[in-house]
């Protein structure tokens, strides 16, 4: 049966639209020129400005310390989250798991607008803490889907084999469950870390002076032509980490 | 001991649904005792509830005189070899046996010692280091099997244990089981929904139906004489016929009346009074079929039929025969056909015999069906 | 285990998420829409007093074609993604297992990359002195002093561009749950390629559509990062005045109304959206 060919050719069409851009980037970062409209020459000229740009690595720190403890505390509350949402049907876990999937699909900016409204309202000064509780408030939801996708794929006669030959029910979830399931908390503890490094908007909104995250950084380098082509070498660092994070999660989210 | 494992007048339900119905049973210590019974019949929840998953509505559930009813699994000394084996599979083979034996924190030696000498009953020891992913399905449930016999428990419950098996293997398995529970000597309880399983590894089998048990005994006496229909039909085939007793003679045979065959004579399995109505059970393979009419006798039943249908299964044959309103399920050993060299076409007009032992009396209350 | 202990155990295990998005995500959303009723401080805080205001403000003449380009861009971007990622999920689903899983790590790697950096490409690419602009001229499909960035053009394009896997993933998924046998049905009655799949295959992925077009949409409707980088003046959309007037203005007051008004357009099509599911079930039930 004759099979059409325009799916495939599309599929191949738009995976090339998705990485040209990348791809051009990338090799613009080695190019000489400014623009990159010609290849001029390869050259490490931008990667030895972005070495000696002090700001940008200050906003690397800033934005690995909030990712490192955002990812912490969403690991924490979205295990627990995930764990009642599959262990319980009940009237509270309905609710509950409509106020997990509310923020998957609202805009950034609506998520950053309120929560600058209620920081404006409470008195509490933009910065670090505001930005770690905006960060821990999207990347919940994302945990609690990978966790919980997990532990509908976990085999709980292993809970009753385990108490069957005399564990109690806190050494069988010790033993068992948890081994089985931090994987699975681990590749959502990543996805909240390369979220939140990545987040521009909602960081936008409840940021305050001196906490220049490394995306917000990247933004008010781009308003300045100058440093269009060190941006270019700063993408490229960053495009490289996230996909060896990426790959990590992915093994990890594989891992039987 | 014989009433080592009871079960005390236990129920259970489920919302309005009755699992298991007041059920009342005692297993020696040492025997090989089957719960059989068609799926819901409760024989499922029968099982969870000794090991402790479940908690009876009402009744008590004894081991080794103690009453259990209220401790919960970890604290019983009953383990499980579950129907997907559950093993844990991020422990390697030795440890996955290990688990029960330091849970109860064990010495190291002890332990040591006791994976060691389980591996070596089900013949793993080559496989201690690997981890569940890597062993076949046989492999996977003798690990199941080790894991819960090293803790020497009092009772061993196995969920339908050879249902994932394939024939092959399911052969192979039987023989298994029965060489551990012989060399091991612990109470073994099998569920099982499949009669030829239940009738090779059991002393004795309770057959189950919509949560109460019909009846507890060996596989033979259930086969020979079964007491109600279902347990006629669930462990094996049965033909069965409605009729009147018309005439009691001497030995306990009775002269029954069946309505379009004739008066075959049948032993009564006790009291039975003139006029009363009986349902018969004739197994198939008690049925021969000759194309002459047998020689007449007291003892002799033959009765006409023409042959309807015929399925050849290789070691046997089973013929549908019908007579007058009759079809009669007859189950034969190729070498025993006699009086004639040709198989019965279709159409053949033969005769059926069964001595009158074969033909067993079951009281109408009895059927359901 | 007792039902009051069973209780007791779901509502510790529940709280601490329930509580945290309780105070950090339904506080937040029901305090802009509280503010969206008080007048601005010359300050730039939030005075006393209750006002109709800030609400009135959205009738403005400047805010309605704001609104009405954020609308026809979201639905245009939604239109143009799915077209693009059904025939997409109906190939990657079509596919070996091991090429599956290539394509749909192909689709989303370059997704991962951070999202600034991903527009900033499309900048640079589209820049006047950019390769994209220069192989148009060479290849005289464009004037010389052509710009191809500060138009709804590019603004469209990248939009399609970042929203894409949104788009595709869910389609994926329930593609994946299609029976590929109903197409060889529908082909042995005598339906060409075309109308199975569209007859056949789109309704039969009916869910991921739904799910596939709330997430494209809504997530354009609140976009203003791109709009500010690749458009001009003319192109603004909804969330840059947002941003506009919580910061340039210092208008909470002001900018929460216009908040009010996107999680309002947000939501309509959620709960269209979630009806229709109901309604759908009710038919197949019936």
């Amino acid at each position: 049966m004759k099979r059409s060919w325009f799916p495939a050719l599309l599929t191949i069409g738009v995976i090339a639209f998705l990485f040209a851009p990348l791809v051009v980037l990338v090799a613009n970062s080695f190019n000489a020129s400014r623009f990159g409209g010609e290849w001029e020459g390869f050259t490490w000229a931008w990667y030895e400005k972005l070495w000696a740009a002090d700001e940008v690595w200050e906003s690397l720190m800033i934005t690995l310390k909030i990712a490192f403890s955002a990812s912490v505390a969403s690991m924490l509350l979205g295990t627990l989250a995930a764990y009642a949402l599959h262990r319980f049907r009940s009237w509270l876990q309905d609710v509950h798991s409509m106020l997990i999937t509310l923020p998957l699909v609202m805009p950034d900016i609506l998520m950053g607008m309120s929560l600058l409204a209620l920081f404006v309202l409470t008195g509490v000064e933009t910065g670090l803490l505001t930005i770690w509780i905006a960060h821990v408030t999207f990347c919940l939801s994302f945990v609690t889907m990978v966790v919980l996708g997990r532990l509908q794929d976990f085999d709980f006669t292993l809970i009753d084999a385990a108490r069957d030959l005399g564990a109690t029910r806190v050494q069988a979830v010790k033993k068992v469950l948890l081994p089985l399931l931090l994987p699975g908390v681990l590749a959502g503890g990543l996805l909240a870390f390369t979220l939140s490094v990545d987040d521009y908007v909602i960081t936008f909104f409840v940021s305050g002076p001196g906490t220049t995250t490394l995306p917000l950084r990247v933004a008010s380098m781009m308003k300045t032509s100058r440093s269009l082509p060190v941006i270019n070498a700063l993408s490229t660092l960053l495009i490289a980490s996230t996909f060896v994070l990426a790959a990590l999660s992915f093994r990890l989210q594989r891992r039987a | 001991m014989d009433d080592f494992l009871v079960i005390d007048r236990v129920s259970k339900s489920f919302g309005s649904l009755c699992a298991v119905d007041d059920v009342t049973l005692s297993v020696a210590q040492g025997e090989a005792f089957s719960l059989l019974g068609p799926s819901g019949c409760g024989k499922t929840t029968l099982l969870r509830m000794i090991a402790g998953f479940e908690r009876p509505d009402s009744g008590r559930i004894l081991v080794g005189g103690r009453d259990i009813t209220a401790l919960p699994p970890e604290q019983r000394p009953v383990n499980t070899v579950f129907q997907n084996y559950a093993l844990f599979p991020h422990l390697s083979v030795w440890e996955n046996v290990a688990f029960g034996l330091r849970m109860s924190r064990r010495p190291r030696e002890e332990i040591r010692g006791g994976v060691d000498r389980m591996l070596e009953l089900v013949r793993l020891a080559e496989h201690a280091r690997k981890r569940p992913a890597q062993l076949s399905g046989g492999q996977k449930q003798r690990v199941a099997i080790a894991r819960a016999l090293v803790n020497r428990p009092l009772v061993l419950l196995l969920d339908e244990p050879l249902a994932a098996l394939d024939l092959k293997l399911r052969q192979h398995m039987l023989v298994e089981l029965n060489t551990i529970h012989e060399q091991v000597g612990t109470t073994f309880i099998y569920v099982t929904h499949d009669q030829g399983e239940a009738m090779s590894l059991s002393d004795r089998i309770a057959v189950m139906n919509a949560g109460k048990v019909e009846q507890v005994d060996s596989p033979e006496r259930l086969y020979e004489t079964p007491r109600s229909s279902f347990v006629a039909t669930f462990i094996g085939d049965a033909n069965f016929f409605t009729g009147t007793a018309v005439e009691l003679q001497h030995e306990g045979y009775v002269r029954v009346m069946v309505e379009g065959l004739g008066s075959p004579l049948v032993l009564g399995n006790g009291v039975v009074s003139s006029n009363q109505t009986l349902k018969l059970m004739v197994r198939p393979e008690k049925i021969s079929l000759t194309l002459q009419r047998p020689p007449s006798g007291e003892r002799v039943n033959a009765f006409r039929g023409i042959v309807e249908d015929f399925a050849y299964f290789g070691p046997h044959t089973r013929y549908r025969v019908r007579a007058g309103e009759h079809l009669i399920i007859a189950q034969l050993q190729r070498s025993r056909f006699s009086g004639g060299e040709i198989d019965p076409a279709r159409g053949t007009e033969v005769w059926m015999t069964f001595h009158p032992d074969e033909a067993r009396v079951l009281k109408l209350e009895d059927v359901v069906s | 285990m007792t039902a009051d202990h069973q209780r007791s155990k779901q509502w510790l295990l529940t709280l601490p998420s329930l509580a945290w998005l309780g105070v950090f995500f339904v506080i937040p959303c029901v305090l802009v829409v509280i503010t969206a009723f008080r007048p601005a401080d010359l300050q730039g805080g939030i005075a006393e007093g209750w006002t109709w205001d800030n609400i009135h403000m959205l009738s403005d003449p400047s805010y309605v074609p704001v609104l009405l380009r954020t609308l026809w861009l979201s639905v245009a971007t939604t239109l143009l993604c799915l077209a693009l990622a059904l025939p997409m999920a109906f190939q990657i689903a079509r596919v070996g297992p091991r090429l599956r899983q290539f394509l749909l790590l192909l689709v989303v790697i370059p997704f991962l990359s951070n999202f600034l950096i991903r527009v900033f490409a499309w900048k640079s690419l589209l820049h006047p002195e950019g390769p994209l602009t220069k192989l148009l001229i060479s290849l005289r499909l464009a004037p010389e002093d052509a710009i191809l960035l500060n138009n709804s053009g590019p603004v469209l394009l990248v939009l399609v561009y970042t929203q894409l896997p949104f788009a595709i993933l869910p389609l994926y998924a329930a593609a994946e749950k299609f029976d590929f046998g109903l197409l060889d049905a529908a082909r042995d009655l005598g339906a060409g390629p075309w109308r199975a799949f569209s007859k056949v295959f789109v309704p039969g992925v009916r869910r991921g559509l739904i799910s596939a077009a709330i997430m494209v949409l809504v997530c354009s409707l609140g976009q203003y990062v791109i709009p500010q980088m690749v458009g001009g003046a003319s192109d603004e959309m909804l969330g840059s005045k947002i941003a506009q007037r919580a910061f340039a203005d210092r208008n909470l007051p002001l900018a929460s109304a216009l908040a009010a008004a996107l999680m309002l357009a947000a939501l309509v099509p959620m709960l269209l959206a979630a009806a229709w599911q109901r309604f759908g079930r009710k038919e197949a039930a019936s």
